[in-house]
């Protein structure tokens, strides 16, 4: 079989999806430094890890360029698809963005609206652990296990809209995950770890069937492919990792607060046996 | 003791992984033969793994944080943790569901038995621990 040379897409250098991302994330660092600052000349304790994080995940959105990024082409989409849709949201989504907005602001008016919007009946269905997951994972099926990765490389729209959606259902997993945020609905520790535990194993498994078996209608060299595959799986197993960590630690800090309360205050049961 | 337990199941799954998988390239990234239900095995075990050592530590250290590890029993949980998934890992893995292989090409035999040896022994190291432990705890 020839090697067959993977047909330039249509989007390389910088296509305007690409500004819009870089753009949109440009001012969402500034939106979000500025408040921050705004709150702590207010007074308030707002930590600059927060800040640190939030620009870190800014960051990773505006650098998931194609264009920019080393590898093939599938590679470079994967590594795209990583920075974008799993870094970029996780490290914007411990910013706690819109505990920031609710805090800076004043009440009435847009805040009314946010929390309204945040407490809705649909956002709360969104935000149900296995309802996110189906979402990340059914729209990772589409893309790769259907002709629509390769009608990405010859429209520009349905470029953005499969990007905008990996990035919309990556903080929508994140946010279920992690409860960082205000939401109407928190869920249990058992509901985050099993979903945490079947979404990751599906990754897994989608990126092991990418090593060998390419999404159809696109002709990816075979050690473009495997090393996407591969990059996608162990990138994968980076973010589970940072998932389960943000959610131990919060156990681990719920469960401390509580000892150190019933330490303070030992339960009547526990004096009257020691009388 | 069972939290160490997790951590040492992890801790093998890990080593198993790592070292057989990336270091000595035994086995591979993909195996043609597997059918999708080894595929989704793996994914979820390993999956799980990456799980079970980060709530094992988070557990281990909630446990030191309440006063309530017994050292001696954590080193029996560990132990026990990891000859017990080597000699699930052999037994079942290996040779019931036939996922995967050690190594290929070379005749097996050798292999699965020092493998399943070696997880008889570390499971063994754990009860005498376990039960030393136990003895201690009980007198003291």
């Amino acid at each position: 079989m020839p090697v067959h040379v993977h047909p330039a897409p249509d989007l390389v250098g910088v296509g305007p999806s690409e500004l819009v991302t870089g753009a949109v994330s440009l001012l969402a660092a500034a939106a979000y430094l500025a408040v921050a600052a705004r709150l702590r000349r207010r007074g308030d304790r707002w930590p600059v890890r927060r800040d640190m994080s939030f620009l870190a995940g800014a960051a990773a959105l505006a650098g998931a360029m194609p264009s920019v990024l080393p590898g093939g082409p599938f590679t470079a989409h994967m590594a795209q698809h990583l920075l974008g849709g799993m870094a970029a949201p996780l490290l914007m989504m411990l910013a706690r963005p819109l505990t920031l907005a609710l805090r800076a602001l004043p009440p009435g008016g847009v805040r009314h609206l946010l929390v309204r919007t945040a407490h809705s009946r649909p956002v709360t269905w969104l935000l149900c652990p296995p309802v996110a997951a189906v979402l990340n994972v059914g729209g990772l099926l589409l893309l790769y296990r259907t002709t629509l990765l390769a009608g990405t490389h010859h429209q520009v729209l349905l470029h953005a809209a499969v990007h905008a959606h990996v990035l919309m259902a990556g903080i929508l997993l994140t946010v279920s995950l992690c409860h960082l945020e205000p939401v109407r609905q928190q869920w249990s520790l058992s509901w985050r770890g099993g979903t945490l535990l079947a979404i990751g194993a599906a990754h897994a498994v989608l990126a092991k069937s990418l090593y060998v078996t390419a999404p159809p209608g696109t002709s990816y060299a075979l050690a473009d492919l495997r090393t996407g595959a591969q990059l996608m799986y162990y990138g994968g197993d980076l973010i589970e990792i940072a998932l389960a960590t943000v959610i131990a630690a919060q156990w681990y800090a719920s469960t401390g607060r509580a000892l150190l309360r019933s330490r303070r205050t030992p339960p009547p049961r526990m004096v009257s046996k020691a009388l | 003791m069972a939290v160490c337990a997790l951590i040492g199941v992890g801790i093998m799954a890990g080593v198993d992984e790592i070292v057989f998988h990336q270091i000595l390239g035994w086995h591979h990234f993909y195996d043609r033969s597997v059918a999708s239900i080894g595929l989704l095995s793996d994914g979820l075990l390993h999956t799980a793994e990456l799980l079970a050592l980060v709530a094992g530590f988070f557990l281990f250290a909630d446990l030191r944080r309440r006063d309530a590890l017994s050292r001696s029993h954590a080193r029996a949980g560990v132990f026990l943790g990891l000859g017990g998934f080597q000699l699930f890992d052999g037994i079942v893995d290996h040779k019931v569901l036939r996922l995967h292989q050690i190594r290929y090409g070379v005749d097996v035999t050798p292999y699965d038995v020092l493998w399943n040896i070696a997880g008889l022994v570390l499971l063994l190291i754990g009860m005498v621990l376990a039960v030393r432990a136990q003895r201690r705890h009980r007198s003291a």
